[in-house]
């Protein structure tokens, strides 16, 4: 009898314990990752999830709203000198975790520290984008990070001097980079350990850490009560899942475990398709857009063939992209035939998309066969040669659409262009960026995220000697129109900057630099408790101040 | 016996030192850069590898690491958590693993022996064919099968258990795992006890026992089960280090941040990370290369014959 009532003792336990899951999503959103968290020093950070992990804990001088435009985060307000060239800060009452108010010096601190370490974006810093006084000579010709252009006049008041006006600096102060720092805190640290537990990082922000060790495949966020902005944040806690396989994802979805996940666009059809799903599905502007680079230069392959800019376009407009997003990516992607793609860059004056016109360049960038043919034909005579064959190298970790993508183009380039042989080769994205930055290839198919709300975020890019200029290619009246848009003539008027940029777009696509494919859009499943997510396509994908859980 | 020991341990740190060599160079040959990095200048990625010392020549660049690698310093990921020092991460992953692993060896162990004994007395009965039946599954169905199995029944269809890995709930996030990384070990110990039970029941000791009038638990402890283990611990041997590492598919679909799925992550992300790479494989050697230190050790206890041969003697 004693052993019978253990037995049912023992029965009972383990199903007490198991009774438990039903509560397990309770009052805290569980949000899945694709990749783990890289880091969250905002001088370490590169890539999104981290990104939207330091945000949902710091807050900068601005922070988004839900249509990405810069409003008062930790700076309550601001002033502009009347030559645009001095930005002044008012800081609010704001505390880190540890009680230490938050002052106008975390800001210097960390800017200057952001001079001397070897930050990828320290870049947002110099005169290509953020134009901060000193920034190039600091970052590239070795001078004090102390001369930065930055001062804190008093414990709330941030002043920036800048090189040149920047008429969308206050949207780069919601980038994680331009975050501030506590100094005291941060100097008390072993090297390295900055970010890596709660312990070891401080918030201003919304949300506090409340346990995460680098690597971790689940960590958790919980309100912070002393946020300035406390009265706004309805959700007690973020759970946090790294999940590498959106099957797995969608199947936690449908558990209730995660509240809302990514899936690929090959899952988005039998979701469609399912009552229970249907309508929990989200498509949300990721802003990468997904185009092809030529290598042009004469040691290129072939003898440097691709140089020939009748070559590029014909490849450019062999390319029918309304099928490459219906048939393989499948997420609701925008079929893109401008170099800075849409839904990103919006005028300040007009509030006018600066990609609404996608048919700006039908003449250099469309689908129409027989112009591809054409453009061929003249390449053809030009470089004496009938037949063509390429190598185009792709990502095989870059997302389980790419592989298909790039089956599709080799289809319909050697479909649609005689001649033309177009080999694939897939490796992992590390190999791939090294191939182009070395030169090291024909054609690759590659992609390209917006950093900040300002087509020169692409533009940028095509400049003589640009890291990312992988076509190696070079136009003068280029560099200065684009020189002009960021240091000279057109700073302090936007109209004509504007025109400017479209100018410059126009370099880059009648000569065909670059063949843009499509905007990748990302399919989300939001469950139904969940609400008033911000997604946003540059800088945080996904914010969460103003959500609410059911 | 001394002898014999100090020959096995030089030559266990021996094969772990060429491992180690033998894996940084297939690491630093790798296509790619370490650095995969779209915003970062060709300057100052050059800063970067000659901060790491990658522009050395390869045995510089081997000395410097393993002096760093023998203070317990494995540097810091290339393409992986930036900043956070490597022993770290490592120390945490490995916490992880060695107890959802742990449990997994415990759980396989006893069960499968218990399966294995069961089967031996009852040879040609139901469970001794449950028995082969069940290895035979065990043994070719990969543990994440059966993870995927038990997380779509337990925790997707009953919602009994966690669909993920929670460190707050370890002790219910335990059992997914554990049960499904246990398997392997279950059908081999139940296995190799079952065969070994049969034919040391069979043998001429076993029969003079029991013409003794010895018989039941009796007999099966002191004279059959006894002799029957010996080969399944070596069996044992390999699978608890296999365990103890983690099992890597299963780490990353469970979501446990152990060392297989670090293993992954260092292998699958944007770029290979060079030091986690190395990290792990100098650990996963030295694990393996350890265990296999201690059978051999325990070898030489249990048979005289192979520490003879140790010293030069005669093989016969």
């Amino acid at each position: 009898m004693k052993k019978f009532a253990a037995v049912l003792l023992a029965v009972a336990m383990v199903f007490s314990l198991c009774s438990i899951s039903a509560s397990a999503a309770g009052k805290y959103a569980g949000i899945m990752l694709g990749t783990n968290v890289m880091s969250l020093d905002t001088n370490l950070a590169t890539d999104g999830d981290s990104f939207e992990v330091i945000a949902d804990c710091i807050d900068g001088l601005t922070q988004m709203d839900a249509d990405g435009a810069a409003v008062p985060a930790l700076a309550e307000s601001w002033d502009i000198s009347d030559d645009g060239m001095t930005w002044t800060f008012h800081l609010r009452d704001a505390k880190w975790s540890n009680g230490d108010p938050v002052t106008a010096n975390d800001f210097a601190f960390a800017w200057k520290l952001a001079m001397t370490a070897n930050v990828e974006y320290g870049y947002m810093f110099d005169s290509s984008v953020g134009c901060v006084k000193n920034a190039d000579a600091i970052l590239y010709d070795g001078a004090d990070p102390d001369t930065l252009g930055v001062t804190a006049a008093d414990d709330k008041t941030l002043v920036v001097e800048l090189e040149a006006p920047v008429s969308f600096f206050a949207s780069l102060m919601y980038f994680p980079t331009f975050y501030p720092l506590n100094e005291a805190f941060y100097s008390s640290l072993d090297e390295g350990t900055y970010g890596t537990s709660p312990y070891t990082f401080l918030s201003n922000g919304a949300y506090l850490l409340e346990d995460y060790t680098p690597g971790a495949a689940s960590f958790t966020l919980v309100k912070n009560p002393d946020y300035w902005d406390a009265g706004r944040v309805n959700i007690e806690g973020l759970k946090y899942q790294v999940v590498g396989s959106s099957d797995n994802a969608l199947t936690a979805f449908r558990s209730g475990t995660l509240d809302l996940v990514s899936v690929s666009g090959s899952q988005v059809p039998a979701a469609q398709a399912d009552e229970k799903l249907a309508s929990n599905i989200k498509v949300t502007g990721a802003g990468y857009m997904w185009y092809l680079s030529f290598s042009q230069t004469e040691a290129n392959a072939n003898g440097g063939q691709l140089a020939n800019a009748n070559l590029r376009l014909a490849i450019t407009n062999a390319i029918d992209r309304e099928s490459l997003v219906e048939n393989y990516v499948m997420d609701g992607s925008i079929p893109t035939f401008t170099c800075v793609p849409p839904q990103f860059a919006a005028s300040a004056t007009t509030g006018e998309d600066f990609s609404a016109d996608q048919t700006r360049f039908a003449d250099v960038c469309s689908y129409d066969v027989e112009k591809a043919q054409a453009y061929l034909a003249a390449a053809k005579t030009e470089l004496g040669a009938d037949e063509f064959t390429f190598t185009m190298i792709y990502g095989n970790n870059e997302g389980d659409e790419v592989s298909k993508v790039a089956q599709a183009i080799k289809e319909e380039v050697e479909a649609n262009l005689p001649g033309v042989t177009l080999n694939l080769q897939a490796m992992s994205k590390a190999e791939r960026l090294d191939k182009m930055q070395n030169d090291n290839y024909d054609v690759a198919l590659t992609r390209w995220g917006p950093d900040y709300a300002d087509p020169m975020t692409y533009l940028g890019m095509w400049i003589t000697d640009n890291a990312n200029n992988y076509g190696f290619w070079s136009n003068a009246d280029y560099d200065q129109l684009i020189k002009d848009c960021t240091t000279g003539a057109y700073v302090t008027d936007y109209d004509a900057r504007w025109a400017a940029l479209y100018e410059a777009e126009t370099l880059v696509m009648n000569d065909a630099v670059i063949a843009p494919l499509y905007t990748k859009s990302q399919a989300n499943l939001i469950a139904d408790r969940f609400s008033g997510i911000e997604f946003h396509p540059v800088a945080l994908n996904r914010v969460y101040k103003n959500a609410t859980l059911g | 016996m001394k002898r014999y020991v100090i020959k096995r341990v030089l030559s266990a740190l021996l094969t772990l030192l060429l491992i180690t060599f033998l894996l940084f160079l297939l690491v630093r040959i790798m296509p790619g850069n370490p650095f995969p990095s779209e915003r970062m200048t060709a300057e100052a990625i050059e800063k970067k590898r000659a901060e790491m010392g990658l522009n050395d020549p390869i045995l510089v660049q081997f000395f410097h690491y393993m002096s760093k690698v023998l203070k317990g310093d494995f540097g810091k990921g290339t393409s992986l958590y930036y900043g956070a020092p490597i022993h770290t991460v490592l120390k945490k992953c490995l916490s992880n693993s060695f107890k959802i692993g742990g449990i997994a060896i415990l759980l396989g162990t006893f069960v499968g022996l218990l399966l294995g004994i069961v089967a031996a007395l009852n040879r040609d009965r139901f469970w001794d064919v449950f028995c082969s039946v069940f290895s035979i599954l065990g043994v070719c169905v990969p543990a994440y099968v059966f993870l995927i199995f038990l997380q779509y029944t337990f925790s997707y269809k009953l919602t009994l258990l966690p669909y993920f890995f929670d460190s707050t709930d370890f002790l219910r996030s335990t059992i997914i795992p554990s049960v499904s990384m246990s398997l392997f070990t279950m059908s081999t110990v139940a296995r190799f006890t079952r065969n070994e039970m049969v034919e040391v029941s069979d043998s001429d000791y076993v029969l003079l026992a029991e013409a003794k009038g010895m018989y039941g638990a009796k007999l099966i402890t002191r004279h059959v089960l006894r002799n029957a283990l010996i080969p399944v611990v070596t069996v044992l041997a390999p699978l608890v280090v296999d365990l103890l590492t983690g099992a890597l598919v299963v780490e990353k679909i469970y979501g446990i941040q152990g060392i297989g799925k670090l293993m992954v992550d260092a292998i699958s992300g944007e770029g290979i990370d060079y030091n986690y790479v190395l990290a792990l494989g100098i650990l996963y050697s030295a694990m393996y290369i350890g265990i296999m230190l201690v059978v051999d050790l325990l070898y030489g206890l249990l048979d005289p014959r192979i520490r003879i041969s140790a010293k030069g003697g005669d093989n016969g």
